[in-house]
């Protein structure tokens, strides 16, 4: 399956990542970002490398691994590695294909560039990044 | 402690959040939010009720408190209450007060605003978010 740029912006504009943000930046997104497959097993990102992008998933999903342990299961239209791509630090998980999994990847100077000229991106990451430190103080608190 | 506009200014550009923020700009947010003060042991968020704003602490310390029990402490220019905002939410922790504590406060429905129209703020806040993100995780 080859993607064109307006099947890319189809996709992306059903991720809650990217809703609201203007035309322009979406065009820009589509443009950018780059389809990737994985087959059942196979790594996406791995814990302690330093990453280089973000990822949004476009069909089938994902493990979150940290060592062994299932931390997270992502599916379509859920988005992870933008840690990396905020703080420049290794990968604190590694992500496995938990099925076929079809991602559209973004370079971490393009996802950089974008936040940078697209306030509304910027919110929607912030929100995503709250409701994961939640998540995550929620597990922390019981 | 009332700071006059001067010293606001010079604190503001000492905290991270703020850092890339020019002069008028941070004048702009001096302008914006309102200087304030807490006596020791005072709870200025509460977990489970509707969350009151966005607080950027200027001098002391808070707890963050999660079924009582003291989870994170929180110091100069660390800043809370954006969370339950964002999401529309109420307060996940307490926030009280361990120390007399100066913030500036900004009401809940101006924050979004208040972001678009500092992006560097913004992504400062993101890189904060990132790193308590990485710590919560560990």
């Amino acid at each position: 399956m080859a993607l064109t740029t307006q099947d890319k912006a189809a996709a992306l504009a059903g991720v809650p990542l990217f809703a609201g943000i203007s035309a322009e930046s979406m065009e820009r997104l589509a443009a950018v970002a780059g389809e990737q497959e994985f087959a059942p097993g196979q790594f996406i990102v791995r814990q302690g490398q330093v990453g280089t992008g973000l990822y949004v998933i476009l069909s089938g999903s994902v493990k979150v691994l940290r060592g062994s342990d299932v931390v997270a299961r992502l599916s379509k239209g859920e988005f992870f590695g933008e840690l990396s791509v905020i703080d420049q630090q290794p990968r604190n998980a590694s992500v496995e294909a938990a099925e076929s999994a079809t991602v559209l990847a973004l370079a971490s100077w393009d996802l950089l560039a974008l936040l940078e000229s697209d306030p509304k991106l910027s919110l929607n990451m912030i929100k995503g990044l709250v409701m994961r430190v939640r998540q995550a103080g929620e597990k922390l608190g019981h | 402690m009332a700071m006059t506009q001067q010293e606001l200014v010079d604190m503001l550009s000492s905290l991270t959040l703020f850092a890339d923020l020019t002069r008028p700009q941070l004048e702009q947010v001096a302008h914006k939010m309102t200087e304030e003060s807490f006596p020791v042991g005072q709870r200025i968020l509460r977990q489970g009720f509707t969350g009151t704003g966005f607080y950027v602490i200027l001098d002391g310390e808070v707890a963050v408190r999660i079924d009582g029990r003291d989870v994170a402490r929180l110091a100069k220019g660390d800043f809370f209450g954006e969370m339950s905002i964002l999401l529309g939410e109420p307060p996940v922790a307490d926030i009280v007060t361990t120390r007399q504590l100066n913030v500036l406060h900004l009401g809940g429905p101006e924050l979004e605003g208040f972001l678009r129209d500092h992006p560097t703020v913004m992504f400062r806040m993101l890189k904060a978010l990132a790193m308590r993100l990485r710590n919560a995780s560990r």
